[in-house]
């Protein structure tokens, strides 16, 4: 069963500036992990807000072509309804979160969707014990290191148990150690079901997915198993994405 | 003991009403006083209150002297020539400003003593819509951030090489003029990319929204409330007759 | 004596319990790239921090070429030691990438023919020149980094520090990065990096200390990569 698919997008930021994306076509099946990847300028987080919807609902630009969720047109999705088909993790740890807590950070999506208290509280201690935060529910969000920034980020999202996951370059500011933690969560969620996209410029950054996707200058050039685009030296050589 | 953010609200309300009525600097600097002694009871660091303060002190100073200048009755202390500069009424009326706002200030600071959580939920419980409360509350929580991009601005025209205190005062306006610019850009690029946020998070989706936790009133509230209110009616009704 | 030396110097942060950097003693030469490397919370941007004077030592001294750094102003030692923060944006404060550059110069007293020269030769240099007009804000995290770097050096700092320059970059990038520093190298800077990126640094550094829990583990020495690059 389809739980993303992406038809024809294209984006511009206005009718006569160069495209940001152009013929986008892109199928996540359920339980599906993919990473895509590609240099800076690429697109991939463009591709993000486009997917999650915050592009068209609060972006300007003109996008063309069809995005569905779980079987639903993105079009036809209220803005803030789209929260419940697809969870959105972004780069930065620091304007992510702005609640006292942890505990209110991840209370925050439910109680916007109007989900009773018993409920807001079995997702939370389920959230919570997922990721393996548990220690950190009364902690003010603003005094954590950036990994756990990062991993509560996610808890808040995760909150309203959307199908599918969308995280855009959420290791990209962290450093080893705090990026085995956020990968560890990754594939835990994986485990557990949850159908997940991440964009990392960093193509080694997650090696257990099931699919990786090359981007360049707006278009998707590839799709293939990482292993196999990793050990592809010249492809990666012609493509500027070798590390040395 | 933990107290309600209502009743604190509430406190706030009957100093600052009671400091705009309040005319005489002895009264002024009770309240004053009143007003510390709450923070402290709240256990607010008052090691804090000059960090808030001293960007108004320039301000203050100016006020006071303009109020000092143009208001003349009673004593006269100083004079030039024949122009009567400083008189008795001008001193206690500046003193009123000063003194006026300075309660308005520390007052309002007894509000930082909760968590935005429940200050929200303070004011949502009062009937206020949840679009505003979350506003007042984020607002609140861009001012040090606000402050913190001010202070990286100046730090980094520092590192610069330039020497702020020997730039003279034209130069450094007009240089002001055009530092608050990325101040502001940058401010709002991260108001922004929070409301990006908060509306992946369904924020606004529906009229309500539901809440984990409530906040309840216990005695201690009901006691400060009741005392609050029935002080400052007698104090209102004894400043009228 | 060094350019920078540290004596004895520790620094603990307001409510924290532990402190962020203890028992440090070090020198530093202003012509050579010594890079510190260690984990996150290791204490590597808090060292920075000190050394530039934004923050203030608990204990011990730092001097900066023989004279106490507490008798420096913010904007002395920024003359002597040109600092790039992690996030560029944070000293990017100008309506366009050229007046960026050009920022402060007219105190040099040497003439608007001489700040334009200056300008030009940084744009250049940093392949900078098609976004003379162009806002700041609006430039990629490499291109606002390499700004940054071109803004700072304009004042000819003997030193230039730089804390965790890679982070946001990818592997094209980080190599443009590495190529860029050799330039400023052979412009005859020293400098100091720091990063938790050892690949990175291995392309640079003279020299390596590496700190962990707010001290030093380890100071080695390296065989010099510029010696041998073509």
């Amino acid at each position: 069963m389809e739980v993303m698919a992406a038809k024809n997008l294209n984006y511009r930021y206005e009718p006569d500036s160069p495209p940001v994306l152009w013929d986008i076509n892109l199928q996540l099946q359920r339980g599906e992990f993919a990473v895509v990847s590609g240099l800076s300028g690429c697109g991939k987080s463009t591709l993000c807000l486009c997917l999650s919807g915050a592009i068209r609902h609060q972006r300007d630009g003109i996008m063309s072509g069809e995005i569905w969720l779980n079987g639903k047109n993105t079009r036809d999705i209220r803005g803030a309804e789209l929260a419940l088909e697809v969870g959105i993790v972004f780069q930065d740890p620091d304007t992510q979160l702005f609640s006292p807590t942890v505990e209110d950070e991840i209370a925050f999506a439910p109680e916007n969707l109007c989900l009773p208290p018993e409920l807001i509280q079995e997702r939370l201690d389920y959230v919570l014990d997922i990721l393996g935060i548990t220690a950190l529910r009364y902690a003010n969000p603003a005094h954590l290191s950036g990994g756990e920034k990062q991993l509560v980020a996610l808890a808040a999202v995760l909150a309203l148990d959307p199908p599918l996951l969308i995280l855009d370059e959420v290791m990209s500011q962290l450093d080893a150690a705090a990026n085995k933690a956020v990968a560890a969560a990754i594939y835990k969620l994986h485990s557990q079901g949850k159908t997940i996209l991440a964009v990392e410029h960093n193509l080694e950054a997650l090696m257990g997915a099931d699919r990786l996707l090359i981007m360049e200058r707006g278009h998707l050039i590839r799709s293939d198993k990482p292993e196999v685009i990793l050990s592809d030296r010249d492809f990666l050589l012609v493509h500027q994405l070798a590390d040395d | 003991m933990k107290v309600d953010p209502r009743s604190k609200m509430l406190l706030v309300i009957c100093i600052s009403g009671l400091a705009l009525i309040y005319n005489n600097p002895l009264q002024l600097a009770l309240l004053l006083a009143v007003s510390l002694a709450l923070l402290g009871a709240f256990r607010f660091d008052i090691g804090m209150i000059g960090g808030y303060l001293r960007p108004l002190v320039s301000l203050l100073l100016i006020l006071f002297l303009i109020q000092c200048l143009f208001t003349k009755g009673g004593q006269v202390w100083l004079t030039i020539g024949q122009l009567e500069l400083v008189s008795s009424a001008g001193l206690i009326a500046g003193a009123s400003v000063v003194l006026r706002i300075l309660v308005v200030v520390n007052s309002a600071m007894l509000l930082t003593t909760c968590s935005s959580r429940d200050f929200v939920l303070g004011l949502i419980q009062w009937k206020v819509p949840y679009e505003i409360a979350f506003m007042v509350s984020i607002a609140l929580r861009f001012l040090p951030l606000f402050r913190d991009e001010m202070q990286n601005v100046i730090t980094a025209v520092q590192l610069r090489g330039v020497e702020l205190k020997k730039v003279a005062w034209g130069e450094k306006i007009s240089m002001y003029r055009t530092l608050i610019f990325p101040v502001v850009y940058r401010t709002m690029l991260k108001a922004q990319q929070l409301s990006i946020v908060m509306e992946a998070r369904g924020f606004r989706a529906y009229p309500r929204r539901t809440y984990l936790r409530r906040l309840d009133l216990y005695w201690a509230d009901y006691v400060i409330m009741s005392l609050a209110l029935t002080v400052t009616v007698i104090l209102l009704v004894g400043q009228i007759l | 004596m060094s350019f920078i030396e540290l004596r004895q110097v520790e620094f603990c942060y307001p409510r924290q319990s532990s402190p962020a950097v203890t028992d440090i003693n070090l020198k530093l030469e202003k012509k050579a790239i010594t890079a510190v490397v260690g984990p996150n919370g290791s204490g590597k941007t808090t060292l920075t921090r000190l050394i530039i004077g934004i923050l203030p030592p608990d204990k011990g001294e730092i001097y900066l070429t023989r004279s106490p750094l507490a008798r420096y102003t913010l904007a002395e030692v920024g003359a002597r030691i040109g600092y790039i923060f992690q996030n560029p944006d944070l000293q990017l404060f100008c309506p366009s990438v050229a007046e960026e550059i050009a920022f402060g110069l007219s105190r040099a007293g040497q003439g608007p023919q001489w700040i334009k020269e200056k300008v030009d030769f940084f744009l250049e240099y940093f392949e900078l020149d098609g976004y003379r007009n162009s806002f700041p804000m609006h430039l990629s995290q490499g291109e606002k980094q390499r700004l940054a770097i071109a803004a700072v050096l304009a004042h000819e700092p003997e030193y230039l520090i730089l804390d965790e320059p890679t982070i946001g970059l990818d592997a094209f990038r980080k190599k443009q990065l590495v190529e860029y520093l050799h330039k400023v190298a052979g412009l005859g800077r020293g400098m100091l990096l720091v990063s938790h990126d050892m690949a990175f640094v291995n392309k640079l550094a003279e020299r390596l200390i590496s700190m962990e829990n707010g001290r030093i583990q380890s100071d080695s020495e390296r065989r010099g990569r510029l010696l041998n690059e073509g």
